[in-house]
């Protein structure tokens, strides 16, 4: 690739990933051919495609974990081409991760789980337990914090990931087929997790291959064939919360927040208690 | 560099492997206490040796034995000639009749042989004494053979052999410490760098999350280095541990046995904190992929 075909141009502030003519090649066969996408501030990104399409490569991709073989990769103004590695671990810190299977650390409770993403970026201790317990009230689980991972349900386990994901208040959140291990019930309430994290401003990219989630997502899809983009359409689905409403299965979204509201007062005052 | 909670933390895990893993610790460092204990017994043994063997060389000397026929200017020539030469701390002139009052006293009992002689047939000599550093035998023969060549010398009689001896000795024990510290520091590495492998496999997740969340390659690498640092210490005190309590037992019996000095004792613990590094660096080099 030339070196004409990179981009030089000055990077726009509300770009928080952006791939330009990228690809990744392993051995010769190529994972990514002339992947080219921007996602600005804030947006709910799905990454969907059959196995082997390359979702997993973007995600390595975005927290550069990989480098292009050819192009660039431009995350949060740090550019793949000419970025120092030691800068690596700060640009994660901005960087949330999920995994399909979880990954828990199973010698640790829920709480530790969580803590220990804060621990080891140095955050300090006073602080951490208040993180801690924001992000466990919003996923439901302060009440189950002194439970081991394996002790809690599939999807249980995938909130605490999730927690753990956004504690370090990322500015984006990726998650790799997060439902991927879940049964469809469960996999709505993640992804409707995502949504909320979404909503506090959290930029969130997410990859499946689950169709009945891409089909009813109301967002932004990326689709991936053998490793090339082949669709990158705005959905309008409507809002989704507004028809939640009317089909009964949803709370409205003040009702939601009231109640958050209330657990984090409630587990407040238990921690004073500790 | 690290920040409270981070330090914390690395202190944690650092002593994850002992608590977690009490056995192989445990063997892990009994073995490389008992290695790094030969090699302090050997480094001991030779370090006594080397003492010995300076100590004898101080008594090695060069006899020259004069013609009866020298006149004493010509001796007192050869005195001075001796004492100029380089290598030689000190010269004594035995006279006929102390050479024979010597030797009765040596032969103790039986000088009835020396009564029936009418004659002394003991030369008078020059005991030449050589500096520590002219004691090797090749510095020994160029001495011999430049005073054979001075008139009225009969005979030069020289420890050569005994020098040989000495030399070989002392390189022997010189060469199987440095053999046996080759051995044990590969040893040690190894079961260091092995038990640090455990530690790196069981740590793999918390690793994956560390890379995925940000924490710097340093913070991570720490407490891996750490854990061998801390195996070669309790190695090395468990080596000197035995080596200074034999000591105890052993000095009554053995006179002038030498230990280590502080010094030495510093620096071999520093040796083994070096030992267990490297053995943690090496685990982390093959198997620990940031």
């Amino acid at each position: 690739m030339a070196e004409s075909d990179l981009y030089n141009g000055p990077l726009d502030p509300r770009t928080v990933v952006g791939f330009h003519h990228v690809e990744l090649s392993y051995g010769g066969t190529k994972a990514l051919d002339d992947v080219s996408f921007r996602v600005t501030n804030g947006e709910f990104v799905c990454i969907t495609g059959p196995s082997g399409a390359g979702k997993s490569s973007i995600l390595r991709l975005i927290t550069m974990d990989a480098f292009p073989t050819a192009g660039q990769v431009i995350v949060r103004g740090m550019i793949s081409t000419r970025m120092n590695r030691g800068s690596i671990p700060r640009l994660r810190r901005e960087i949330g991760f999920v995994f399909q299977d979880f990954r828990l650390l199973e010698d640790r409770d829920v709480y530790e789980n969580v803590a220990f993403a804060q621990l080891v970026v140095g955050i300090p201790g006073a602080e951490i337990k208040r993180n801690v317990m924001r992000v466990l009230t919003q996923v439901g689980l302060w009440q189950k914090r002194r439970q081991m991972p394996r002790t809690l349900s599939g999807g249980e386990q995938q909130r605490v990931a999730i927690a753990r994901g956004v504690v370090n208040s990322p500015k984006i959140l990726l998650a790799d087929e997060p439902t991927g291990n879940l049964d469809p019930a469960v996999a709505q309430e993640i992804v409707d997790l995502l949504f909320e994290i979404n909503d506090g401003g959290t930029c969130v990219v997410f990859s499946t291959h689950d169709h009945d989630i891409v089909r009813s997502f109301g967002r932004r899809v990326l689709l991936l064939e053998h490793g090339r983009l082949v669709s990158d359409e705005e959905r309008r689905l409507g809002d989704r919360r507004k028809s939640r409403l009317t089909d009964g299965m949803y709370r409205p979204r003040e009702e939601i927040e009231r109640e958050a509201r209330a657990r984090e007062t409630a587990a407040a005052r238990q921690l004073e208690g500790e | 560099m690290f920040k409270p909670t981070q330090t914390a933390y690395i202190l944690k895990e650092s002593l994850a492997g002992f608590h977690r893993r009490k056995l192989t610790t445990g063997v892990t460092i009994l073995i490389m206490g008992s290695a790094l204990l030969v090699l302090s017994l050997f480094s001991i043994v030779t370090i006594n040796i080397g003492a010995l063997l300076d100590h004898a060389r101080t008594g090695i000397d060069v006899r020259v034995f004069l013609d009866d026929a020298m006149d004493d200017v010509a001796a007192s020539e050869l005195h001075r000639h001796l004492s100029a030469l380089p290598g030689v701390r000190q010269v004594a002139y035995v006279s006929k009749e102390q050479a024979l009052v010597e030797f009765r006293r040596e032969l103790g009992e039986e000088t009835e042989l020396l009564d029936a002689m009418e004659e002394n047939p003991l030369p008078a000599s020059f005991h030449v004494v050589l500096t520590e550093k002219a004691v090797d035998a090749d510095r020994q023969r160029e001495i011999a053979d430049d005073m054979r060549r001075w008139p009225g010398v009969a005979d030069v009689a020289f420890s050569e052999e005994w020098a040989r001896l000495l030399d070989h000795w002392r390189s022997v024990f010189t060469t199987a410490t440095l053999i046996i510290g080759l051995v044990v520091f590969i040893a040690a590495v190894f079961v260091i760098s092995n038990t640090v492998k455990l530690t790196v496999a069981a740590s793999a997740r918390a690793v994956e999350i560390m890379k995925q969340v940000g924490a710097t390659n340093a913070f991570i690498r720490t407490p891996f280095l750490v854990e061998g640092l801390l195996e070669g210490l309790c190695g090395g005190l468990f080596a000197m541990a035995v080596l200074i309590a034999a000591h105890a037992v052993l000095r009554p019996s053995i006179a002038g046995l030498i230990f280590f000095t502080p010094a030495q004792i510093a620096g071999f613990v520093v040796f083994c904190l070096g030992l267990g590094l490297l053995g943690s660096w090496a685990a982390l080099h093959k198997y620990l992929r940031l």
